[in-house]
């Protein structure tokens, strides 16, 4: 008996240790916490190119977290983090601040205004797609107005008016695509439409990165191969790109931090490992 | 055909199966071998073995591939992991042996079991979620709660399980009479499991510590959550870090040509650390088992 009321104790005590670890209250001296991705990530090539850091290390003692789902996990559980990630991905769990006075939105993106944004775009053979029925309806899909309608909805950037599809006669058959994990989840709900409207059709969309994306339209692993970066022609010598949509960057932050709106200037000094004036604490940005 | 010539073909049939299954896994492993030192070898001459394994630079963009800091890192977590991990979990059997009523023995068993159940990947999130906030808001100097502290907390917990219950069947194995007779010497509960059960079954609590270090040397994925990520040495406890196999995992579906190669190099030296681990670890055993 003395046991089973020790362990009593000691689940009590355990519970209201934890429970009394409440909020605590934002401290501006203390260091700003760099969240960055894994060398390699569509985002970070993305990111690191728009602030014109491209091809620079890290930040001493930058965090790096492996996909968008772990960097948000990582701001929202670091009260002093600041990080960038996918608008599709956003979530108000984060709290997202505008750059240069401009909001991250849909239609400052499609403006040009809000400038941390790329382009999300299949890579494909035109000799494999054009020869083919199936995979030229497909691509025709991608421009039409169901899509752009999908691509809005979804917190993305339609780049394209777009015209109604009509499904030509007896389309079957099998188009495989894969790459970036940006452009996935998008992709994936398009070919869920695409396949409503074309019964005897299926859609096989894969992750991998947009490396695989590049190797696998290259090799013809995959019909279409998904990147989510301004296409490089010597990443995939015989192919060619089409914009799906167009993709925002969010400059994320804490929701207990006071922050809302950062320049450009200081966003780059902070993801600058090579600044010669570094900003260290979040009283230096927030002023 | 008599019932002995069939007798002797279905044991002929059976033996060969048998003797096809051995080989498939001695085939795994030199394919395996081959594999990683035939693209890693010739990587890491070109690049300079010195440079390789002594320089702490590892910039993909600059072609800097120096694994030291990764390398440290990878011995320093695994070592605090282990250290940790075995203590606990040595401590832990004790206490299931003898010291918890009959009646918890098998619930309490049971739990520490099921650990070993759940994916590495949700000992990540856990970590992630749990151990760095808390290690953040009350322990850490810097405000972060990444690092070897996190990490080592979330595999220690990860090779409790292991520890645990081979140190256990290594104290039920020993034989009862010494405990009874260390009782009837007069020595108290504490002195006869302490002083002579546990020296006795050191050898199978040796082989529990052994494979605690592998799976701590080997995990990725819960590491790869809470380590941070940033090629550093551990010069802190919340100092980001990478270690080997993160830095193997985070690049490998991404990297090609010239990096991917400098991650198959890293796989070398992590193959060449186990069995020098093992080897280490096989002659400390040997030379226990004489004493």
């Amino acid at each position: 008996m003395k046991s089973i009321a020790a362990i009593a104790a000691l689940t009590l005590l355990t519970s209201l240790t934890l429970s009394s670890c409440g909020a605590k209250e934002f401290d501006s001296s203390k260091p700003i916490q760099v969240i960055t991705r894994e060398d390699g990530s569509g985002t970070k090539a993305a990111f690191m190119e728009i602030i014109g850091l491209k091809g620079q290390p890290d930040v001493q003692n930058a965090i790096i977290q492996q996909g968008t789902a772990a960097v948000l996990a990582g701001v929202k559980n670091s009260m002093y983090a600041i990080a960038y990630d996918s608008l599709g991905y956003l979530t108000d769990e984060v709290k997202q601040i505008s750059v240069d006075g401009v909001e991250g939105t849909v239609e400052n993106i499609q403006s040009g205004d809000y400038k941390i944004a790329r382009p999300l775009n299949v890579v494909y053979k035109e000799a494999t797609v054009e020869g083919n029925p199936l995979y030229s309806a497909y691509l025709d899909f991608l421009a039409s107005s169901q899509a752009q309608e999908i691509i809005a909805e979804n917190g993305y950037v339609s780049m394209r008016e777009g015209e109604e599809f009509v499904v030509p006669d007896n389309l079957e058959g099998t188009i495989s695509i894969s790459g970036s994990t940006s452009l996935q989840p998008l992709m994936v709900l398009l070919a869920q439409e695409f396949e409503d409207i074309c019964p005897k059709v299926s859609v096989e969309v894969n992750g991998g990165g947009s490396g695989v994306g590049y190797s696998n339209g290259e090799n013809g692993v995959s019909v279409f191969g998904m990147i989510s970066e301004e296409f490089a022609q010597d990443k995939a010598p015989s192919c060619v790109p089409f914009t799906v949509a167009k993709d925002g960057i969010g400059i994320i932050v804490n929701l207990s931090n006071p922050i809302e709106d950062i320049s450009l200037s200081d966003l780059k000094t902070i993801y600058d490992s090579e600044a010669e004036d570094p900003i260290r604490s979040w009283e230096e940005v927030i002023g | 055909m008599t019932s002995a010539t069939l007798a002797r073909t279905k044991e002929g049939i059976i033996k060969w199966a048998l003797f096809l299954c051995a080989l498939f896994a001695i085939f795994a492993i030199i394919v395996i071998t081959v594999y990683l030192f035939a693209n890693g070898l010739p990587f890491i001459f070109q690049t300079g073995i010195d440079k390789f394994l002594f320089s702490s630079v590892w910039n993909l963009n600059a072609g800097s591939y120096g694994i030291a800091a990764m390398l440290v890192t990878t011995l320093v977590l695994t070592a605090m992991a282990t250290l940790g991990g075995g203590v606990f979990g040595l401590l832990t059997a004790i206490c299931i042996y003898k010291f918890l009523p009959r009646f918890l023995k098998k619930p309490v068993g049971f739990c520490i079991n099921l650990l070993s159940g759940i994916p590495s990947v949700i000992y990540g999130l856990f970590g992630l979620s749990v151990v760095v906030p808390f290690i953040a808001d009350y322990l850490s100097l810097n405000a972060s709660g990444y690092g070897i502290l996190s990490a080592s907390i979330v595999l220690m917990i990860m090779v409790l399980p292991t520890m645990v219950s081979m140190s256990l069947d290594a104290l039920n194995a020993t034989d009862p009479m010494y405990y009874e007779g260390a009782l009837a010497l007069g020595s108290t509960k504490e002195e006869a499991v302490f002083k002579i059960m546990v020296p006795a079954a050191k050898s199978g609590i040796f082989a529990a510590l052994v494979l605690s270090c592998g799976r701590a040397l080997g995990e990725t994925m819960a590491v790869i959550l809470v380590l941070g990520g940033s090629v550093n040495y551990p010069t802190g406890l919340t100092v980001s870090v990478r270690t080997l196999t993160a830095n193997i995992a985070m690049g490998a579906m991404e990297l090609t040509g010239d990096d991917l190669t400098a991650l198959v190099a890293c796989g070398v030296v992590l193959f060449v650390l186990t069995l020098l681990i093992n080897g280490v670890f096989a002659l400390f055993r040997s030379k226990m088992k004489h004493v």
